[in-house]
């Protein structure tokens, strides 16, 4: 290699060091992102892998017992304290199609579905009381650029990205309204599009 | 997350960049084009690390011993907002308009917080957080998990039935001994070190807007 100037390396270390510094920076949100998609999608949360477009409840008694822990997967959902809202997540890919969220009537309870985007770790849309009140109702979820027929009366939120996080919270008042929650998580649902219309 | 851990990681991770940059700028030496780029990728992460953790500080608000961040997770933040936020909560929390989230683990006067003192958190009459869903003062040992406690309490709320004084403030008693007369408005610590979290769901304009401040938690023993 022929001889370089010490100013020359200088360059060379300055444009490296500029580039990575963005680069980790730009996609710090992504990298913390991308640990909740391996604990869905790959580790699970003590009952195996959470399949692709597929919701998971936080079990009911991991809530009432704090001190329980899965014994297997990932430990990210009992990972921090939380006494007021059941969870249930999921992890979306809609390069198939849309999904379909239902979401049964919550007659005024707290809940709301929050929709990350894991490039950015940003919330585009959110279903729930504040936002679209606590009736029961479907909502179609399309990917960048799909241009498919909406159903007729259906929100749609699009999705920025292909990926999205969700993670739905629904507020417990008591112990003893545990299981009244969890009946109503339950129903929180999603489906695809395009079944939807072969089943009509 | 805002504690002694990242703070050291941080002050580190500067001072390995800043005596880096001072040998390579000021003390000629013999280089490679592979050193060039293997310590341009390490140095830039580590400026990565040590700017989204000085902008995180910047941008978090610290009232009354209380941490916060306004701004988490909206679309269209900035690449050092996001950055920030993902270091100061290591998840993706709700917006400011579903949800905001306060820690702590320190008292108002920057002490830290241990069961081997009493705290009580005093909220003047009408001055409980105002929100339209919830709010919640949970409980985490120094560790954030919960914890064992013999009245099985890990938070109280909106929903656990606290007891105001006859002037109509709430005062919230966190210790590890039951308060003897308070017990309705006990939250249980643990022998040592603790942190708290304040949540409020749906909060109201005035968290919003910056006016509403979280009371201080004060040391009585």
């Amino acid at each position: 290699m022929t001889h370089m100037e010490y100013n020359e390396h200088l360059l060379i270390f300055g444009g490296v060091c500029a580039a990575a510094w963005f680069l980790f920076t730009y996609f710090w949100p992504l990298m913390l992102l991308y640990v909740y998609k391996r604990a869905i999608l790959v580790k699970g949360f003590g009952e195996g892998p959470i399949p692709i477009n597929t919701l998971y409840m936080q079990p009911q008694t991991f809530f009432a017992d704090p001190f329980l822990m899965p014994a297997s997967g990932s430990n990210l959902a009992t990972t921090g304290v939380n006494r007021d809202t059941l969870m249930t997540i999921g992890w979306l890919d809609l390069r198939q199609g849309p999904q379909i969220l239902h979401v049964p009537d919550m007659a005024g309870r707290y809940y709301s579905v929050q929709f990350t985007d894991p490039s950015k770790n940003t919330n585009f849309a959110y279903v729930g009381k504040r936002t679209t009140g606590t009736g029961a109702g479907d909502h179609l979820i399309s990917g960048p650029g799909w241009k498919g027929a909406v159903p007729q009366g259906m929100p749609q939120i699009s999705s920025p990205n292909n990926s999205v996080l969700i993670i739905g919270r629904v507020l417990v008042y008591s112990d003893s309204d545990l299981s009244i929650v969890y009946g109503l998580m339950k129903q929180i649902q999603l489906k695809p599009l395009n079944d939807s219309i072969q089943q009509k | 997350m805002f504690n002694r851990t990242t703070t050291f990681l941080m002050v580190f991770n500067g001072a390995i960049c800043v005596f880096f940059f001072i040998r390579l700028f000021f003390f000629s030496h013999s280089r490679t084009v592979l050193n060039d780029v293997v310590q341009g990728i390490l140095i830039g992460f580590a400026l990565a690390f040590v700017t989204a953790q000085i902008f995180m500080r910047i941008k978090a608000t610290k009232v009354n011993g209380w941490i916060t961040m306004f701004g988490c997770g909206v679309p269209g933040n900035g690449m050092l907002l996001r950055a920030a936020h993902a270091q100061i909560f290591l998840g993706p929390i709700n917006v400011p308009q579903e949800a905001m989230y306060w820690t702590t683990s320190g008292d108002g006067a920057g002490r830290t917080l241990s069961g081997l003192h009493d705290y009580i958190m005093h909220f003047p009459a009408g001055g409980l957080p105002p929100n339209n869903a919830f709010w919640s003062l949970t409980m985490g040992n120094a560790k954030n998990r919960f914890v064992a406690n013999p009245i099985n309490r890990y938070s109280v709320s909106d929903r656990s039935g606290l007891v105001p004084n006859a002037d109509g403030s709430v005062e919230i008693y966190i210790q590890n001994a039951a308060p003897a007369g308070h017990e309705s408005n006990w939250l249980p610590a643990p022998s040592g070190r603790f942190i708290l979290w304040l949540r409020v769901y749906m909060p109201g304009a005035s968290i919003l807007d910056g006016e509403y401040k979280v009371p201080p938690i004060v040391e009585v023993k």
